[in-house]
């Protein structure tokens, strides 16, 4: 048994290693295109693509105002850029914020039923004329040049598609603080996968796609719940290329209760196991679906079920020093000798399996370093709200993930 | 299809054996040193010993006008080594080839002490304050561990209180003698006070009950402050 855990222990921390050292040499084989530095050259008025922008709304009252300003504002030739604002039968007054839009010449307001966001984005990639199409959630916000990072890489003309680099808008709370650090690893992570193809996720906030992208693959569908996801696998189960643009600054409203990020987290994995394990499962370790069917894939499947073991072993640790602590109180009462005592190097644990887990954990330190600097931020305290609370709650997500995977059930969006 | 690149996945395999490899060869290395820092401890209290009897037997009963509070042994080396044991064994298990026998070693080592002592109270008629402890480590005492945190505690307490801790099942002919010179039965923990064999749990109080000349004895406050992280009669002398 003994044998059989520790088998088991190494064999996941040798395949964690694997995974990030694989990012770490695609990194260095790549440097370059982590650059932060390169200015977008002006093109020519003509040689600007199309572009349309779909905000999905429902009870987005509040924060619609702002997305839709900063779309606007978005340093982009005005005679090219479209605005489709629809509303998903909104219960709040979204619609008539939207309305007070129609003034604009490049804003159109449409109203639906409500039936879901992936059916608003239908709607407008119905009505869409233009080069390119993109998405914008009504709960983020672009930074002026964002389109303008994005276009440069519809050049290659193998490229269908172009992530953003997604930032948590404003983090106010702990939570939202520790979700900024969240996001410099995925900033890190979203180009590493960019340069081995390995891509699995369009985001909702300003995901752009050339509009031939539909025509040839199908519109969007319910995807449980997680469309942007799904749309990502299925052009990828097409072979066609998504690529990252790092620069492209889109902000969005992140969760601030615990309890709303729960249910973001839960929407977000159990999707991405759904999607994964029952639509696109013929993608895993199919050399035919490059590094994301051979690395990627697998390796996201996996992480979940390394995540829950670590964490596991991790509680069977706690209980057992709360357990020592109770003897202690039994034998002593309140005593001096329950408090923790003196630090002693001796008593660092140096072994084989903590050594590697320290590796692992400055690897990860590295991570997030290169996405505070792909982002044009600073590292900052927020870095220790996500070293001392994620590991204690993602497991949450990902147990109830797991959960509804095994029980086929749906979530939903709130 | 797309691109795969096999030859960047044997390479990356390979980066990762070797990370690997370097980081065990690392830890292999890190814990001779620490093997290599309690064999030290144990040969800097086995010289102790030998320099205290080769005093004794050069000056005889001369030895006696020394500070009686001069132990033999350094009693804070013996917390250390033992507090080190007790980490070893946690981390290695209570198993492991290395870890017992620098615990077979210790014991001989207390057992050199404990009677070391006794010989200096003859020569001198004191009546040291000592407790022999046996404990069991695999996993059919809990009481042990309780035991183990109020001995330690104690050990602290009283700067005078001589504590000699033995792994009943450790395997080690000297302490199988303990056990048949007073007569143990195979029930953990047992206490040995003024030669007479207690068994089970006791107290602080109890304990201090059974032996009154505590009272008499000043609390290091000394040592209270240099308490260990963990009980160090807890794992190697649980």
């Amino acid at each position: 048994m003994t044998y059989l855990a520790n088998f088991l222990v190494y064999g996941l921390l040798f395949l964690t290693m694997y995974f990030e050292v694989f990012l770490l040499v695609t990194y260095f084989e790549e440097k370059d295109e982590f650059s932060t530095d390169k200015p977008q050259k002006d093109r020519m008025p003509g040689k600007y693509p199309t572009v349309t922008i779909v905000v999905p709304a429902w009870n987005e009252g509040k924060t619609i105002i702002g997305t839709v300003n900063s779309l606007l504002a978005m340093n982009y030739p005005k005679d090219r850029l479209t605005l489709f604002i629809i509303d998903d039968g909104s219960t709040d007054d979204t619609l008539t914020v939207a309305k007070t839009f129609e003034g604009n010449p490049r804003v159109r307001v449409f109203s639906k039923e409500n039936g879901g966001k992936y059916t608003a984005l239908n709607l407008g990639i119905e009505h869409c004329t233009t080069d390119l199409i993109g998405c914008l959630d009504a709960d983020s916000f672009v930074d002026s040049l964002a389109l303008r990072e994005i276009i440069p890489y519809f050049d290659n003309p193998e490229v269908m598609a172009v992530t953003p680099s997604v930032q948590i808008h404003n983090p106010r709370n702990i939570l939202q603080k520790m979700q900024e650090t969240e996001y410099m690893i995925g900033e890190f992570s979203r180009k590493v996968f960019s340069r081995i193809n390995g891509l699995y996720v369009t985001p909702g906030p300003f995901s752009i796609y050339r509009r031939e992208v539909f025509a040839r693959i199908g519109n969007f569908v319910h995807a449980y719940n997680t469309e942007d996801m799904e749309m990502a696998l299925r052009l990828q189960s097409h072979r066609m290329k998504i690529e990252n643009a790092h620069t492209a600054f889109v902000y969005t409203v992140s969760p601030k209760s615990p309890r709303a990020l729960y249910k973001q987290r839960v929407r977000w994995v159990s999707g991405f196991l759904m999607n994964a394990v029952y639509n696109y499962r013929f993608m895993f370790l199919s050399r035919k679906h490059g590094n994301l069917g051979l690395l990627v894939l697998p390796f996201a499947f996996i992480s979940i079920f390394i995540a829950l073991f670590f964490t596991i072993l991790y509680v069977r640790s706690v209980l057992h020093f709360i357990y020592e602590r109770y003897i202690q109180y039994l034998a002593l009462g309140f005593h001096p000798h329950l408090r923790f005592g003196n630090f002693d190097w001796f008593s660092v644990d140096l072994g084989f399996r903590v050594l590697i887990i320290y590796a692992l954990f400055f690897t990860m330190i590295f991570f997030i370093i290169m996405g505070v600097r792909m982002a044009r931020k600073r590292v900052s305290f927020s870095i220790m709200y996500f070293l001392a609370l994620y590991g204690f709650i993602a497991p949450f997500w990902l147990a109830r993930s797991l959960f509804n995977l095994i029980m086929a059930k749906d979530t939903h969006w709130r | 299809m797309q691109n795969v690149s096999s030859k960047k996945y044997v390479i990356v395999f390979l980066i990762t054996l070797g990370v690997f490899a370097m980081v065990f060869l690392l830890s292999n290395y890190l814990y001779s040193q620490r093997i290599t820092q309690v064999k030290s401890l144990e040969d800097n209290i086995n010289r102790n010993i030998l320099e205290s009897e080769i005093q004794y037997a050069l000056l005889a009963d001369a030895s006696c006008e020394t500070d009686a509070s001069n132990n033999p042994l350094m009693i804070d080396e013996i917390n250390s080594l033992s507090k080190r044991l007790s980490f070893m064994e946690d981390q290695r298990g209570t198993d492991d080839a290395e870890v017992i026998a620098l615990k077979k070693y210790y014991s001989l080592l207390q057992v050199k002490d404990y009677l070391l002592l006794r010989e200096r109270a003859k020569q001198c008629g004191q009546k040291p304050s000592t407790i022999l402890y046996f404990y069991s480590n695999n996993g059919d005492c809990i009481d042990c561990q309780k035991m183990g945190y109020v001995l330690t505690s104690m050990r602290e307490s009283y700067d005078q209180l001589h504590i000699y801790a033995f792994d009943y099942n450790i395997g080690l002919s000297v302490v199988d003698t303990l056990k048949s010179i007073y007569k143990l039965d195979n029930v953990q923990p047992i206490l040995v006070i003024n030669r007479k064999p207690y068994y089970g749990f006791k107290t602080q109080q109890e304990i201090e009950a059974l032996m009154p000349e505590l009272a008499q004895m000043t609390a290091s406050s000394t040592k209270a402050t240099s308490t260990p992280k963990k009980a160090t009669l807890t794992k190697s002398v649980k």
